[in-house]
């Protein structure tokens, strides 16, 4: 039934199926019929069931992982030692309480993560062919014996390992790798015993030594034969905060993606962590998920908190957003949520980190204590309609705001709908306003709050709200107005003005094909003839392109510098937008975009809306 | 304004009464005026914003309210209603007379004290997380005096009002709703100095002897509400009031050694929360709305109209859009001044006051003590009480000084000629009285002397005679300037110029504030103030008939004081009695120029020598435009003076840059910052009562004997614009309207003056007017 090659081809086709239907929907103006202004609740999805047989990854895995409550210092979690909360004892508790709780809910996998093979003082175990093999202490009665009850309970179970051959398994080289005429481990790794993965725990397996695949095959039969349904490979490079040939393991993912279609189970493959997005086409290629930054864990007092590292995601995500559909997605790692003690956040934290997480499509597994969850984030985790935003067919959101402390994210449904964040990463309360034209439409829309089930009825041209310190919301905007119509400026174009370093350079993802770019170090573009006429802010939307988040100063006329930072477009080929306002006079205005004493983005064109804000 | 000295008196009748059918007033006044109607609000009078205070951020972000005596900060945060309380009386240390070895004073929150909070009062309301609300919106109605807080919950509108009322001496909190919601949670009142006591009362004392107490009662419609351990819980109210009052034993006696030991500060609040609790809400509010308008609506300010556009903008972004754009808000600007007349309504009736912070804390350990400094900031808060029609504020200076007085004599006459003082006379005399530059409320001294800051406090407390014409003020205040040129008539030296010529009096060695050598003789600062002191001195004395003798024995040292000249080398008014520039051009005291603003003996209508107004020009000047709030806001006014109104309008505007990551401006509510360091931003509360002073000087000069009309209004505001009741010197009030940069009608209604010149763009003509009544003025030349 599950061909070896179900688990590549069609994902790839049904990939590229949903990113021409996206494009379709973008092109597509307001939704011509107006209808009642309020946007109904979006059903949740079914829960996938073995026997529908879906697409691997078509939707983003939702679960748990043990991993956050094995890293934290918390009170009780580990008090056999660091990392000793993963057993089999706790792993089936945490099931059961996610069968309980929150299976209705979509949530279906239990992780476990590092350490199974490893006793409490870290040392590690592998069987006679160099397999990792499960300490009898946290796991006496072995992996399949968890995985069974597991799949008892309805859900899928699984498992982690870290990329390469570990030191501790090489045996002298003589160790046999299993059912693999002759071959040994030293036939698998190089000469030189080159270490790779984030911590160099492990030799670098050499692909292109005949044995080498036989030995990962040997892995994936193990844990598909024990029944697991989901590997976390770890230490993956280029990525794990390394780089350089002995860290690139494309070639063993590949191989892991090979063995585990040869293996007939259908075992999803996530990759970690901080994977290189230079290498996004092969982590799309061969998996079904990556890390896009750091543990989310804090390995403190708590599971995780603000600062370590929570907050980073809202600056590291963006450059992945268009890299993530239906067969892969960008893991922003675990969801910690349900119990505000034991994660180290205040209530705003956890609904901002969940609502990050829902807008970016990520997978939702949480490392909470299920059997603690506290009833706000039983609320949070088990919120249908933000769960839908993650699970439903439309795209991930991205920043339509520079990346200032109030930033809004948007992402344009295949229904006409819009998903909209309001984010206040400020230390502060603070009012954020989403401006509908930086959606690209005026005029009315009803507005749906998710996070609290609430219509909150028709608003023109913006919503404001006022949100607590690091606080977020959630809406489905459903525009009943008219498509914003605006004036183009191309960067290049002849009748602005460069400064400093700054030149016109190709740019085939562009309009017109070209861009303005080396924006450094005093590089200034200057618009020279933006016309308007009536005088206002206005929300101006800015097409860029640029590989890192980078700051810029505008300004118009002689006006006030503002200093946004734009958020990263990925690569420095692909254009992305953000709406920015400036104040112009009625008439003719000059438009600057400095780099100041930094670098900036490149910039595309500049679209100027035809009437001011409200 | 002619109120006596009150709050020991009421406190000590209340502490005898007790029983709540003898109801204790908290001023001596009659029993309050209790309306049946409320005033209609008016939105130029309502700053408002979109998102309520973090509570580690109040400085910047809380709403203060306050009733001149207690003060609150305020989130408004639906979920968590916090407040953070003092009295102005709320003060650690005591007289501090133990010299350190310099024969200065100490300057410690033990031995000179501190302000700091007497309360914390939070109000829980779980179900109304600011994440589960919408339409979230807070305002502070300057006119009305109340703070309003209103969102939407689940489809119910709620609203929460919070006042602090003189009348019935409480800061009220008052929940209601429209659409059948229901309010739960719980009321907590603690202390912030590790106090215990009980849900609804705590009381403490201070190694000083100061003995303070608090006070919460709550009372709703619906539901219930009871004591559950230590908190005051509610269950389904649909509406619900929360009063608090508070205070300490301070009284304003030196004898006494500044307590009042009949009174239990804790009994006389419960007393005040049960009997404002036996009125409705609505009462109260009706009460106290009355009373703020009283004060307040005795002062109006049209600066010009602002767009649809700036009108649409909440404060914050409002302040933001004004710094950004570059265009004028004059609607803003005009709520900038009236947000100084709030202030000071709620910081100074009845009791100590408005020293650095005024009543409005963050935590228990201000800045500088919140204390009183006697050489600008204080002089500068009450710059703006009798021009903006708030005289009866003003006197809580003149009461301090009063009650201080016999201290600052005993301090002056037993240490100012300490032998490690140096800034002793060097005479060895010593008379009268002087103070340090920071003073406490105990009669005590801290940091260092500050021998002419006597000459400056005498010289504000006359201005305000000057605009009241009170001869109850002047008789009051008479022992102060008395005692003041006594001092000074013991510590002038004589000099003779080098190369001869006349020989002068000049001030003993001393510090310009905060500037250049610690030993300079005739420091400009000092001849100013002393050449003012003594001119007031000798009218006083005449005034009331007294000591005619000793007035013309001060005429007599009046006229051989030296009086700066303008530097050769700089150009400049000389700071130190020498050409050379001994200290930071920039610096941010303006101490040289005191003769120019708030003295007037640089004038620029002829009648100063033009060299000298040449070098106070030049002297601001090279002082620069890019200070912070209270230096601006000194500048500003001193440009007035010399009726430049670009530049005074410069500063003004500077002031309300908006203040972020702790910069110098204006927070998002309204507090004036002083980045003292590098991302380190205090509140300093002189710049937003010095601010608003410079604005009405831009627009009416006044010295006894004359007034200028719109001596630098600056084209943002030339439109048309409107003032009235502004105060003037020389016992007047003000109503100026204008059009086109021209008066075009200006009333001037007598509150003792009888005559006075009133000139505009060069031309003057004379005006009487019998106390009482009012001449108008139309048609004057451009």
């Amino acid at each position: 039934m599950r061909s070896p090659s179900y688990s590549v081809l069609p994902a790839r086709g049904l990939r590229a199926a949903v990113v021409l239907a996206l494009a379709a929907g973008l092109g597509t103006a307001v939704p011509a019929t107006a209808h009642a202004d309020t946007a109904p609740a979006p059903a949740v999805p079914a829960t996938a069931h073995a026997d529908t047989a879906p697409a691997p990854a078509a939707r983003p895995f939702m679960g748990w992982s043990s991993w956050s409550m094995q890293s934290s210092k918390y009170p009780g979690l580990n008090p056999d030692g660091d990392y000793s909360y993963l057993t089999e004892a706790n792993v089936l508790k945490q099931a059961d309480a996610l069968a309980k709780k929150l299976k209705p809910y979509g949530y279906e996998y239990v992780n476990i993560d590092s350490g199974w093979w490893r006793d409490r003082s870290w040392k590690p175990g592998f069987d006679a062919n160099g397999r990792q093999r499960p300490d009898p202490v946290r796991f006496p009665h072995g992996m399949k014996a968890v995985a069974d009850h597991i799949h008892g309970l309805g859900l899928k179970a699984g498992i982690y390992l870290p990329v390469g051959l570990e030191k501790e398994a090489y045996g002298d080289g003589k160790v046999p790798v299993r059912d693999a005429d002759g071959c040994t481990t030293a036939d698998i790794v190089h000469g030189d015993l080159r270490t790779t993965n984030g911590w160099d725990s492990a030799y670098k397996l050499d692909f292109s030594r005949p044995c080498t695949q036989k030995y990962v095959d040997s892995q994936a039969r193990l844990l598909a034969s024990w029944g697991y349904d989901f590997l976390k490979l770890d230490g993956v490079g280029p990525g794990s905060f390394k780089s350089g040939d002995n860290y690139d393991n494309v070639a063993d993912v590949a191989a892991w993606q090979k063995a585990i279609a040869a293996t007939g189970r259908p075992i999803h493959l996530e990759l970690s962590w901080s994977l290189d997005i230079g290498h996004a086409a092969d982590w799309k290629k061969y998996s079904h998920g990556w890390r896009v930054d750091t543990d989310v864990e804090c390995y403190c007092n708590t599971l995780v908190s603000w600062e370590n590292s929570v907050d980073d995601r809202f600056a590291d995500t963006p450059g992945w957003t268009r890299h993530a559909g239906p067969g892969g997605w960008n893991d922003l790692d675990s969801l910690d949520v349900g119990n505000g003690a034991m994660d180290g956040l205040t209530k705003a934290e956890r609904q901002t980190y969940a609502t990050l997480w829902a807008i970016a499509k990520s997978p939702l597994y949480t490392g909470d204590d299920l059997t603690r969850l506290d009833d706000y984030g039983v609320k949070l985790l088990t919120n249908r309609e933000v769960i839908a935003v993650d699970q439903s067919a439309s795209p991930p959101a991205r920043p339509v705001t520079p990346s200032d402390p109030q930033q809004v994210w948007a992402a344009k449904n295949p229904d006409g709908t819009y998903t909209v964040a309001l984010f206040n990463l400020a230390d502060a309360p603070a009012a954020v306003t989403a401006d509908f034209s930086a959606l690209g439409f005026t005029g009315k829309a009803a507005v749906r709050d998710l996070w609290n089930h609430e219509n909150l009825g028709s608003h023109r041209n913006t919503i404001t709200e006022a949100l607590p310190a690091h606080g977020s919301r959630l809406f489905t905007v459903t525009p009943h107005g008219s498509a914003l119509t605006t004036t183009g400026y191309e960067a290049e174009a002849g009748t602005n003005t460069l400064g400093g370093n700054a030149s016109v350079a190709d740019c085939s993802a562009c309009s017109g094909g070209k861009k303005v770019g080396n924006l450094y170090l005093g590089g200034t573009l200057r618009f020279d003839h933006v016309v308007v006429d009536r005088p206002g802010t206005y929300l101006i939307e800015v097409a860029y392109v640029s590989g890192d988040a980078r700051p810029v100063n505008v300004s118009a006329g002689a006006g006030a510098v503002t200093r946004h930072t734009f958020p990263s477009t990925g690569d420095w080929g692909t254009v992305e937008k953000v709406a920015v306002p400036v104040t112009l006079k009625a008439g003719s205005n000059t438009l600057t975009f400095d780099s100041g004493p930094d670098y900036a983005p490149d910039i595309d064109r500049v679209d100027v809306p035809s009437s001011p804000r409200q | 304004m002619e109120h006596p000295p009150s709050r020991r008196g009421f406190l000590a009748l209340a502490a005898a009464t007790g029983a709540l059918t003898a109801l204790p007033a908290f001023t001596a006044t009659a029993a309050p005026r209790r309306p049946t109607a409320l005033p209609a609000a008016d939105a130029r009078h309502q700053l408002w914003w979109r998102a309520p205070a973090d509570e580690h951020s109040l400085i910047q972000q809380g709403l203060p309210v306050g009733n001149g005596r207690l003060g609150a900060l305020a989130t408004n945060d639906p979920g968590r209603e916090l407040l953070l309380v003092t009295d102005a009386t709320m003060w650690t240390g005591g007289l501090n007379d133990t010299l350190d070895s310099d024969g200065q004073f100490p300057y410690g929150r033990d031995d000179f004290g501190s302000l700091t909070l007497l309360a914390r009062l939070t109000v829980d309301l779980p179900d109304h997380d600011l994440a589960a609300v919408t339409g979230y919106r807070r305002t502070l109605d300057l006119a009305q005096g109340v703070v309003t807080t209103s969102y939407v919950h689940s489809g119910t509108t709620y609203r929460r009002q919070l006042l602090a009322s003189h009348p019935d001496d409480v800061i009220v909190l008052r929940f209601s709703q429209s659409g059948g919601g229901r309010y739960s949670g719980t009321i907590t009142l603690d202390g912030t100095h590790g106090e215990s006591g009980t849900a609804d009362s705590f009381a403490g004392g201070f190694p000083n002897g100061l003995r303070y107490g608090a006070a919460v009662a709550a009372y709703g419609s619906g539901g219930s509400i009871r004591t559950t351990g230590s908190h005051l819980a509610f269950s389904g109210c649909r509406e619900l009031t929360v009063v608090l009052s508070g205070g300490t034993d301070y009284a304003p006696d030196p004898a006494a050694h500044y307590r009042d030991p009949a009174l239990d500060p804790r009994a006389l609040a419960r007393t005040k929360v049960r009997a404002a609790a036996r009125h409705s809400a609505d009462t109260l509010l009706r009460t106290h709305v009355a009373d703020h308008r009283a004060l307040f609506d005795r002062f109006g300010l049209t600066l010009g109209t602002s767009s649809a556009g700036q009108r649409s903008l909440d404060t914050w972004e409002r302040l933001r859009a004004r710094a950004r754009d570059g265009e004028p808000d004059p609607e803003l600007e005009a709520a900038y001044v009236q947000f100084g007349r709030y202030l000071m309504i709620a910081g100074s009736r009845d009791s100590l006051p408005i020293g650095l912070q005024g009543p409005w804390l963050d935590g228990n350990d201000p800045d500088w003590m919140g204390d009183y400094h006697t050489d600008i900031n204080i002089q500068m808060n009450y710059w703006m009480a009798d021009r903006t029609g708030l005289s009866p504020c003003f006197d809580a200076l003149t009461d301090y000084c009063l009650a201080q007085l016999p201290s600052w004599t005993e301090l002056t006459r037993t240490r100012f000629n300490d032998p490690r003082n140096r800034y002793r006379n060097s005479s060895g005399r010593i008379a009268g009285w002087t103070v340090a530059i920071s003073t406490n409320p105990y009669g005590g001294g801290g940091w260092w002397w500050h021998p002419a800051g006597n000459a400056w406090l005498c010289n504000s407390l006359f201005e305000h005679y000057e605009y009241t014409a009170s001869r109850t003020h002047l008789e009051k205040i008479y022992p102060l300037l008395k005692g003041a040129c006594e001092f000074w008539e013991t510590r002038l030296v004589t000099h003779t110029p080098p190369g001869g010529g006349r020989e002068v009096l000049i001030a003993d060695s001393d510090w310009s504030p905060e500037h250049g050598p610690l030993d300079a003789r005739g420091i400009t600062y000092a001849q100013e103030l002393v050449w003012a002191l003594f001119g007031n001195y000798r009218t006083a004395a005449a005034e009331l008939g007294r000591d005619a003798d000793y007035a013309r024995a001060v005429g007599a040292l009046r006229d051989r004081l030296h009086l700066p000249a303008v530097s050769p080398e700089t150009g400049w008014l000389e700071e130190w009695m020498s050409p050379d520039n001994l200290g930071e051009t920039t610096h941010r005291h303006l101490s040289p120029l005191v003769g120019l603003f708030p003295g007037d003996r640089i004038r620029p209508d002829g009648s100063t020598p033009a060299g000298i107004v040449a070098g106070a020009t030049a002297l601001l000047t090279a002082r620069g435009m890019n200070s912070f709030g209270w230096a601006n806001a000194w500048r500003a006014l001193c440009w007035a003076r010399l009726k430049n109104p670009d530049k005074a309008y410069q500063l003004v505007v500077n002031n309300l840059r908006p203040s972020t990551g702790g910069g110098n401006g204006s927070a998002p509510n309204l507090f004036d910052i002083y980045e003292v360091a590098q991302g380190r931003g205090i509140f300093q509360i002189d710049a937003n009562f010095g601010t608003p002073a410079a604005v009405t000087e831009m627009l009416l000069y006044s010295r006894p004997g004359h007034l200028e009309l719109l001596p630098a209004l600056p084209d943002a505001w030339a439109a048309a614009g409107s003032l009235t009741g502004a105060g003037a010197r020389g016992g007047f009030l003000v109503d100026l309207d204008w059009r086109d940069g021209r008066p075009t009608e200006v009333r001037i209604r007598s509150v003792g003056g009888t005559m006075t010149s009133v000139g505009h763009a060069g031309t003057s003509r004379t005006v009487r007017v019998r106390p009482g009544e009012t001449v108008t003025l139309r048609d004057f030349a451009r």
